[in-house]
């Protein structure tokens, strides 16, 4: 498995670099002149001549793509146009509330996502599965920027209980990481339910009841690990599009999140920043997607590495 | 027994725990510190390198000019104490207040002065600013407390830009010790409060400055800058009390905030103008006729309720009423069939079809264009709506690079002259010199009388006959129809009746000078 693992991360090197190329060749692409953006609505055009050097970008097209690969070989991600700082710092201070935002979200809606889809399942078409599909159901189609305009204005503006925004202390997560995993958790039960009703209606379920293993093992030991594996694999992925900072839960909560400074970041055309954002969104992705094929292995000991 | 509702009932308990240890008060505030709501983070804390005007309007909190703008845009000196120029108008000699400090305790004084502009007026330092600094030949020191600025020419707008609130003096000493670029993260000037730190994009902290030598000022402990982006949400910190102030409040949450008890909405006039420019090197825009035929066909009255929820007023003239040099010549009167007559006149009875661009894509914007749109179909023109971002506004309309290819033809902007003054106003927008890609005549509007008038202004130092200068190059643009002129906007904020003393000024900056918590 260490082998495995070993010749995935080797993979990765090619695939970051043609991702930073294309990149790189997006963002030159977007209209308009970030030296001009930068400068303001009253530069002159001197100034903008000024502000163009200052930010490197009198240099050809050509040459910034060498000092920006040369930069990212040495760990370098060069400085943000807009506000002058290293980007590497920039994304360092960002990246913390939006993970630990992402980890409590993650938590709860998956705990309360898997409970209600396999309640769901093993109650199938009864109350318990009514109940928790509608719920599901709500969760996905109610957008998360009313939901987090309600809670707010019910949580904080109305009883006073949390503040309205800020991620000082514990109770500034509550409500964006019930905004953000409310969708995540709808779409977890659903998976769930989906995946350990075509499981319960499997031979081997069959076989394990027959063989008298009251209902609690057949769930637990028997069909969970079967059913993990899909339902897993979305947790993975839901898990890297919030890592990559929801942008409409960020900007209710005012959360100084990545995907805030993604959206200034395009606006503002600072091409540094783009870069680097999306750089480490793709490296994301493939490091859970390496973790969920190892978590197979562990769920289920039946898969092997080759 | 099934294992699952057991398995339910304990989470369901954790849950029932997690919510009642919400149960906890609203943070209550220690008495004097006061904390800003605004709307995008501040690009840097150094206003030589900033182009928006709300990270100026902070660095106020550490920063003064030698003068500055009271609420009502009133020119006054704050550092400076006097001033006087040579009858040419090229040297300015200023006296300058004595016994003010620096927050890192070193003094203020002519030697200060001399190494900010000098800082400015230095290419190599590469500040954004310096566009509105280059005029400056040199700068020398006389004695400790006078200085004397050489302009390269007569530039009778020149306190006016000193007052302007990038003007700032920074601490030499820090200058020195952080460096021309550093000292963004690292500011030091004269100011009320002292900076503490700067939590990018979380808040800006500022603490007050005890050596301040406006004695008894300022009257609060602290002030937390706290950039908040969302409207509701920004309202809604209002409501629990977290900001103590907010601007700006979006029109669509005035009455929510209106009905509060414990806060005060206020509209306060602005210098912001909202124009409809016509680009008048293309047909049928070339023809006076037809640009006078949609200034007359949009009812502007009905655009400030409809677009601006009321919290706007029609356009009576070029140039905003708060702007020095201002002339009141309209509102440009609303007549539809005025407006037919002209169009037909010109040879356009059934109207023609055209652009139009908005420079913003914001809610207010879309509003606009389309109240717009409808209002141009009444007398035939059919328009098709664009609205711009950001990076395309430069690409299609500032930065095109040959005036005729130009693809801007009706273009929805807006202005404010951050000087205060009407060189600003004017010779941006409606100076033949400004066609983009230089600066922002996007109707590329061309009067040579009118270029002579703004030239022989800012030349004069003689108020007079500036006023006159200025009063005919208003007229003079009036007639010719560039643009439509469409509102004047006002500027809504919010405060918490315990806060005093902070005023939103007609610049969209703030001046909070007196203020005070109860």
């Amino acid at each position: 498995m260490t082998r495995y693992v070993l010749s995935r991360l080797a993979g990765l090197v090619p695939t970051l670099f043609l991702i930073g190329v294309l990149v790189f060749l997006f963002v030159h692409l977007l209209p308009g002149d970030p030296a001009r953006l930068a400068a303001g609505p009253d530069a002159t055009p001197e100034t903008v001549a000024l502000v163009r050097k200052d930010l490197g970008l009198d240099r050809t097209i050509p040459q910034q793509f060498v000092r920006f690969v040369d930069g990212v070989l040495h760990w370098n991600f060069g400085r943000s146009l807009s506000t002058k700082r290293p980007v590497a710092e920039e994304i360092a201070e960002r990246f913390m509330p939006t993970f630990w935002l992402t980890v409590w979200s993650m938590a709860w809606s998956v705990t309360f996502g898997m409970a209600i889809g396999v309640a769901s399942a093993v109650w199938r078409n009864r109350w318990p599965d009514r109940i928790g599909m509608t719920l599901a159901v709500s969760g996905i189609s109610f957008p998360a920027f009313a939901l987090g305009m309600v809670l707010m204005q019910v949580f904080a503006v109305d009883l006073g209980w949390v503040p309205a925004v800020g991620n000082d202390d514990w109770r500034g997560y509550i409500l964006p990481s019930l905004t953000l995993g409310a969708a995540v958790a709808a779409i977890m039960a659903r998976f769930t339910r989906s995946s350990f009703v075509d499981i319960l209606g499997e031979d081997f379920v069959r076989t394990a009841r027959a063989k008298g293993l009251d209902e609690r093992h057949v769930v637990i030991k028997h069909a969970m690990r079967n059913a993990l594996i899909p339902v897993v694999t979305m947790m993975g992925l839901q898990f890297g599009f919030l890592l990559g900072g929801s942008i409409v839960v960020e900007k209710v909560f005012n959360w100084p999140g990545l995907g805030r400074l993604l959206v200034d970041a395009v606006d503002m055309r600072d091409y540094p920043v783009i870069q680097a954002l999306v750089l480490l969104f793709s490296l994301e992705f493939i490091a859970i997607n390496l973790v969920v094929d190892v978590l197979y292995g562990l769920i289920n000991p039946a898969i092997r590495f080759r | 027994m099934n294992p699952l509702p057991r398995f339910a009932a304990t989470t369901l308990a954790a849950i029932a725990t997690a919510i009642a240890s919400l149960v906890i008060a609203a943070p209550a505030y220690a008495s004097k510190d006061v904390v800003f709501a605004v709307a995008s983070t501040f690009t840097t804390t150094d206003p030589y390198d900033a182009n928006d005007t709300l990270s100026q309007a902070m660095a106020k909190s550490f920063y003064e000019g030698l003068f500055g703008f009271d609420k009502d845009m009133k020119l006054i000196p704050v550092l400076a104490e006097s001033y006087t120029v040579s009858p040419d108008g090229l040297t300015y000699t200023i006296k300058l207040r004595h016994g003010v400090r620096f927050q890192d305790g070193t003094d203020f004084n002519a030697e200060a002065v001399k190494v900010n502009f000098d800082r400015v007026t230095n290419p190599d330092n590469k500040l954004k600013r310096y566009g509105l600094y280059k005029i400056i030949a040199k700068t020398e020191v006389v004695d400790e407390y006078t200085a004397r600025v050489t302009l390269k020419e007569p530039f009778s707008a020149f306190i006016n830009d000193l007052a302007h609130p990038s003007g700032v003096m920074i601490s030499p000493a820090a200058l020195k010790k952080w460096g021309s670029k550093d000292i963004a993260f690292h500011p030091v000037g004269t100011g009320p409060f002292k900076f503490v730190e700067w939590r990018q994009p979380d808040y800006l902290k500022v603490e007050k400055f005890d050596g301040y030598w406006r004695k008894g000022y300022p009257k609060v402990d602290s002030i937390t800058w706290k950039p908040v982006v969302d409207n509701n949400s920004r309202a809604a910190l209002m409501q629990t009390g977290e900001a103590q102030f907010t601007f700006p409040v979006p029109y669509e949450l005035a009455q929510v905030l209106k009905a509060k008890t414990d806060l005060e909405l206020v509209a306060a006039p602005s210098i912001v103008l909202r124009y409809l420019s016509m680009n008048t090197l293309q047909k049928p825009f070339d023809d006076v006729r037809v640009r006078e035929a949609i200034a007359y066909a949009i009812n502007k009255e009905a655009l400030a309720k409809v677009a601006f929820s009321g919290y706007a007023v029609p356009a009576d003239g070029v140039v905003p009423d708060a702007v020095e040099y201002s002339v009141k010549l309209g509102p440009w009167p609303y007549d539809v069939a005025k407006a037919k007559k002209l169009l037909a006149e010109a040879g356009y009875p059934n109207g023609f079809e055209t652009e139009l661009w908005s420079a913003y894509n914001y809610s207010t914007a879309q509003k606009v264009a389309q109240f717009l749109q409808q209002q141009l179909q009444q007398i035939g023109i059919r328009t098709k709506i664009t609205m711009l971002e950001a990076g395309q506004r430069v690409q299609k309309v500032e930065s095109w690079p040959d005036p005729k290819t130009a693809p801007v033809r009706l273009y929805y902007v807006g202005w404010s002259s951050s000087t205060g003054e009407a060189d600003w106003a004017l010779r941006p927008l409606l100076a033949s010199e400004s066609w983009p890609p230089t600066l922002f005549n996007t109707a590329y509007y061309r009067n040579d009388q009118v270029d002579t008038d703004i030239k022989g202004a800012l030349a004069t130092t003689d108020k007079t006959e500036k006023a006159k200068l200025y009063r005919d190059a208003q007229e003079r643009i009036w007639k010719d129809a560039p643009w439509a002129p469409l509102v004047t906007e006002e500027l809504l904020s919010a405060h918490n009746r315990r806060l005093t003393g902070v005023y939103v000024m007609p610049d969209a900056s703030f001046n909070f000078t007196d203020i005070d918590l109860r």
